[in-house]
């Protein structure tokens, strides 16, 4: 009897529940796909391969199509096998854009319709920039549209504890003009303006290959960016080295950075914003990207022991609102009905709504509900993104491997370490030419 | 003899400096290992038994814990999460001035209230006013620590780290890639020592030879060749089988030196006699030379396996970096790429991975330095 | 992977291994009653599976790796000797050149100096036993744990910070400056050595205690009686003795040197200047997608480096032959 009891209780709650959850946001409804398969590859693990999971439900349940989704850590290495061998999944999820453009090169991606662009176009904060990454010559060289990103994190953010901003009297900058300002006041008034730290193992230097990007996208036109990142501009050319020597006037000084330069290279990235929490504070500020409050100490709480604000641009120049960033991009590795369906089911707000509810997911749909954002955090995050005037990936994650993964890093490595900026780049750009 | 007994002196301190010298950074190791996390990060390991001063931001709770007394309002509280052993010295209310105040001493506020910290971590704020404070206000603190052992190191490192796992992964590489090289060496050692046949001397040089070529030289073919064998049947390319063969093939050659040495040297008029006896090779492998050879396999045995225990390479290329597959040494090169400054994890990651060797090590001292002093003073 | 399967491959893989040599053995026996010519056919069942072994993981690697070194990054197209050309202009294999030349000088000279001089300190004391087994313990310890040994030790915090590195703590304390250690070019270059060292000693201390005890005692006793000082039967009738034995150590001890390769890749991996052939080699393989040609032309030069002491090996083993 007690078991009936709990069990007519369990759906009148499920009822209840499902009714609410129905009533909220636009739905999507798709076209009757009923008894068509799509199967999705990705690099995807726990918890985010159950979240794609319920993605793929959402759709199934509007369209009547199944989807599968298998995730593997080696994905890369097996979506080239796959493709290659001619037997790939029916959508691949790029976590760089770089892997895309080979596979497209080599005839592995099938191109998106031309609305799937104008939506995009449309509906994504800086649509413009969202398409030309996706956007990648084919096997015969035509530049096709091929991808569109779902899920993207942001990188221009400058994180900071609001407790020490408000016992120092500082504000929060609005231009890059009051960064520097606010810099010289901290070191003025004893305080460290910065923890910077570049330590990443294998991968040391990265944090630093981000601090040039973001500077990069703040001194100069996106166009220049582009140029630099697919080195129709050498990496030695003025413009580069102005970039590195303003990243220099922080990071080498050794009164804006917490430890002196020599800490810079040596401090593991992910130990480098503990600074902002000690008793007292070694450092102000601490430039890095959305993932980084993974890293924090233990129990530090967002929007009370910490906050972030947008590294602001440059008010004298005219470059709007750069931002910095990556993401994974959804391509079609098969073209029929259901796939192209599916990758359009992914630009309506409700797939977006469903996974900014979740955390760790920051979307460029602007129209995408905010208020679903699982925090303020994520919010303001998602604010930056869709306030974004230029999106740029990140750059070294665009450059071959042996540069954006090899000479950036060991070079900004040396320039922290002493080496001049033109030494820097005359050796980057060599090593470049090394592997043309 | 006054002379003698100054250079016995001067010989004892010199040798106590070189001791000294050698235990320091793995005593410094094997402590850290057991500190607290927070001490570990703050002070060295030789101040491990004093009493340490530390600095903490706490926060007090928020206006929901107010009491009202007499028309004041009053939060009351301990700083603490749970029982702490430390003890407070000066406290301050702003990042710039963290110990402006001593302990007992009552901080008056910006907006009129008065805070008072005690040493065992307890505290009064008082005001005319109703609190309205949403997150707690900070309080920073200057406190003495004692020192404090622990054993949850050990408890993160092997059950949240993985680095159990990768332990127990190292044992599934270590013990067929010492136990296939040894008995194929076994049977390689004794055809070259006692059978006769075409290209003996030859082989015999290719193995000396095999014994200084560069592991690192046979990596990339050797990862091509399981690539294209792994694409022809559909398999994963890395897996323990090309772990124990890769182990078999570079190990091979110096097993087989050692042992065909030790062999070589077995009075052969044994095997004379039981030749006449009838008996054939696999006979006398069996019933002579393997009962003979037991301490020479012992050295053997410890030399190669704790050259698989600690090899890296091997173990990078051939393996997938996955936690079911990742040994000791590649997960320990891990953490000290992604865990950069936590030292409680890299030390006793580190001890972890050295507890199989140094076992080995201490109890089979013997063994193993007759095993070196063999392969060295031949080779 | 729960430890039963562990337990079931690792019985796999061995037994596998042990029903070779019986069962072909037995089929051996089996047949040979009937045509009677037990060695030549036996010592191939002897030696085939270490035979094919070595063919596969020493000889035909060695083979393939001169030629991938005269093909393009993916081993495809020959592109005749144009990446050693690369190499001999590149500014990274010079400097590994120079920094395994540093290493090959430095390490096997002073760990073969402190082994002597501690083997001899060693025997003629009473806790001597127990000091030989704490200098010889770094032995037992893999590269990587050797790293993070001494990264603890060269561990950097800024100036105002409180040292948690012991060299740090002990610099601070006689009133200098902190150093980032590994970070210094060319010096880092010895604090990397330092390690090496300090795990090489104990193997030349326990070959030269063991070649101690060969030194003819009547001969240092007569020194002795003469009057001569410690440090004279040292240089003047140990070190000569022993002659055969620092070069065989030294030698040993060289050839470990030459394939240096964990221990920058745990404490630099090659950054500050630090990076030697292997790690080049690795880097070229594995960073970026991999360039094969290039990775191999690092193989060889270790590989070339290293033949001189190979011919060496070969010919001191059939003179002792002879003997």
């Amino acid at each position: 009897m007690l078991k009936l009891i709990k069990l007519v209780l369990a759906i009148c709650v499920s009822f209840v529940f499902f009714n609410t959850s129905a009533n909220a946001g636009g739905h999507y409804t798709g076209p009757d796909l009923s008894g068509q398969k799509i199967t999705i590859s990705g690099p995807w693990l726990a918890p985010e391969d159950g979240y794609m999971r319920e993605i793929a439900a959402i759709f199934e349940k509007a369209t009547g199509a199944t989807v599968e989704y298998g995730g593997s850590d080696s994905f890369e290495q097996q979506i080239v096998i796959d493709i290659k061998a001619g037997s790939p999944a029916d959508i691949a999820i790029f976590p760089q854009p770089g892997l895309a453009a080979d596979m497209a090169a080599i005839g592995g991606l099938s191109p998106l319709s031309n609305d799937v662009k104008k939506a995009v176009l449309d509906n994504y904060a800086a649509g413009q920039s969202w398409v030309d990454l996706a956007t990648y010559p084919d096997q015969n060289g035509n530049d096709q549209f091929y991808a569109i990103f779902y899920k993207v994190n942001v990188k221009s953010l400058v994180w900071y504890s609001p407790d020490n901003f408000a016992d120092n009297g500082y504000e929060i900058p609005d231009s890059m003009e009051e960064l520097i300002a606010l810099t010289r006041q901290m070191a003025a008034d004893g305080n460290t303006p910065w923890c910077i730290g570049l330590g990443s193992g294998d991968a040391t230097g990265w944090p630093a290959t981000d601090w040039m990007e973001d500077i990069m996208l703040r001194t100069h036109d996106p166009s220049v960016y582009d140029m630099w990142v697919s080195n129709e501009m050498p990496f030695n050319d003025p413009r580069v080295l102005e970039a590195m020597n303003f990243f220099g006037t922080f990071a080498l000084n050794d009164k804006y950075v917490n430890g002196g330069s020599k800490a810079v290279a040596t401090t593991d990235f992910r130990d480098s914003p503990n600074g902002l929490f000690t008793s007292p504070a070694e450092c102000m500020m601490h430039r890095q990207a959305s993932f980084i409050p993974a890293f924090f100490p233990e129990g530090v709480e967002a929007g009370v022991d910490y906050d972030f604000f947008y590294f602001p641009a440059y008010s004298t120049k005219d470059l709007g609102k750069p931002v910095l960033g990556g993401g994974t991009l959804f391509a079609a590795t098969n073209d029929n009905q259901a796939t192209m369906e599916f990758l359009k089911f992914l630009l309506h707000p409700e797939p977006n709504e469903w996974w900014m509810a979740k955390g760790g997911f920051l979307t460029p749909n602007k129209n995408a509900d905010l208020s679903k954002y699982s925090s303020d955090t994520f919010r303001k995050l998602g604010e930056v993104l869709t306030n974004a005037t230029t999106f740029r990936f990140d750059g070294s994650d665009l450059m071959p491997g042996a540069i954006g993964a090899g000479s950036f890093w060991t070079g900004m490595v040396d320039y922290t370490n002493g080496k001049s900026a033109k030494d820097v780049a005359d050796a980057i750009q060599a090593s470049w030419d090394a592997i043309k | 003899m006054k002379k003698n007994l100054l250079s016995s002196f001067l010989a004892q301190f010199l040798l106590l400096v070189f001791v000294i010298v050698w235990i320091i950074p793995t005593f410094g190791l094997f402590v850290s290992s057991f500190r607290d996390k927070d001490l570990l990060a703050i002070s060295g390991w030789w101040t491990s038994l004093i009493t340490t001063q530390v600095n903490e931001i706490h926060r007090t709770v928020n206006m929901e814990s107010q009491i009202q007394e007499n028309n004041i309002y009053i939060i009351k509280e301990n700083i603490f999460v749970k029982n702490s052993k430390k003890k407070i010295s000066s406290f301050g209310i702003t990042s710039k001035n963290i110990n402006q105040f001593l302990v007992k001493e009552t901080a008056t506020l910006k907006d009129g209230s008065k805070l008072t910290v005690y040493e065992n971590g307890d505290y009064i704020w008082k005001s005319q006013k109703p609190f309205k404070n949403k997150k707690g206000r900070r309080i920073f603190i200057t406190a003495s620590s004692p020192p404090k052992f622990t054993f949850d190191n050990y408890k993160e490192v092997l059950f949240k780290e993985g680095v159990g796992q990768a332990f127990l992964n190292t044992l599934t590489v270590a013990i067929p890639s010492t136990i296939i090289p040894l008995i194929i060496c076994s049977f390689f050692a004794y055809a070259l020592s006692w059978m006769k046949f075409f290209g003996r001397d030859t082989l015999l040089a290719l193995i000396i030879a095999s014994l200084v070529v560069p592991l690192q030289m046979s990596l990339i073919p050797l990862l091509s060749f399981y690539n294209d064998i792994g694409a022809l049947f559909n398999i994963s390319s890395k897996s323990y089988p090309g772990v124990w063969l890769a182990h078999t093939g570079f190990g091979l050659a110096s097993t087989t030196f050692l042992l065909r040495n030790f062999i070589k040297s077995l009075p052969h008029e044994m095997m004379e006699a039981a030749k006449v006896d009838g008996a054939t090779h696999y006979d006398i492998f069996l019933k002579i030379i393997l009962p003979l050879s037991i301490p020479a396999f012992a050295s053997i045995f410890i030399l190669q396996f704790l050259w698989v225990w600690n090899d890296l390479l091997v173990g990078l290329v051939f393996l997938d970096q996955v936690p079911s597959e990742i040994i000791i040494t590649a997960k320990l090169r891990e953490l000290l790429g992604s865990r950069g400054e936590n030292w409680e994890i890299l030390t006793t990651g580190a001890f972890v991975s050295m507890t199989v060797p140094l076992l080995i090590f201490f109890l089979l001292q013997r063994y193993f330095i007759r095993g070196l002093v063999a392969g060295s003073v031949k080779g | 992977m729960t430890i039963f399967s562990i337990i079931f491959y690792v019985s796999i893989g061995i037994l596998l291994c042990i029903l070779y040599f019986h069962l072909s053995n037995l089929l051996f026996d089996f047949f040979s009653k009937k045509y009677s010519n037990e060695s030549s056919l036996r010592a191939f069942i002897f030696i085939a599976p270490a035979f094919i072994i070595l063919l596969i993981y020493i000889l035909y690697p060695v083979v393939e790796t001169v030629r991938l070194s005269f093909f393009d990054k993916y081993g495809r197209d020959f592109v005749g000797i144009s990446n050693y050309i690369w190499a001999i202009k590149d500014p990274e294999f010079k400097r590994g050149i120079l920094n395994n030349l540093g290493w090959l000088l430095i390490v096997p000279t002073l760990s073969t100096f402190f082994g002597l001089v501690i083997a001899n300190l060693a025997d003629r004391i009473w806790w001597g036993t127990i000091a030989k087994s704490i200098i010889f313990m770094p032995m037992a310890i893999s590269f990587v744990g050797a790293g993070v040994i001494w990264k603890f030790v060269y561990d950097y915090r800024g100036p105002g910070d409180q040292q948690i590195g012991f060299l740090n703590a002990i610099i601070v304390s006689l009133g200098f400056e902190p150093q980032a250690w590994i970070t210094i070019p060319i010096w880092n270059n010895l604090f990397l050595m330092a390690i090496m060292i300090w795990i090489q000693t104990g193997l030349a201390m326990v070959i030269f205690s063991a070649a101690l005890r060969g030194v003819p005692k009547e001969m240092l006793e007569a020194a002795r009686i003469d009057g001569a000082s410690e440090l004279k039967i040292f240089t003047s009738i140990i070190i000569p003795y022993l002659n055969q034995t620092i070069l065989v150590i030294w030698t040993i001890i060289t050839i470990v040197v030459l394939k240096i390769f964990d221990i920058i890749l745990a404490m630099t991996n090659g950054q500050w200047q630090t990076e030697v052939l292997a790690n080049l080699m690795f880097d070229w393989m594995f960073r970026g997608g991999g360039d094969s040609g290039r990775g191999s032309v690092f193989a060889i030069v270790i590989m070339v480096a290293v033949v001189p002491i190979m011919i060496l090996n070969i010919y001191r083993h059939k003179q002792e032959e002879k003997i």
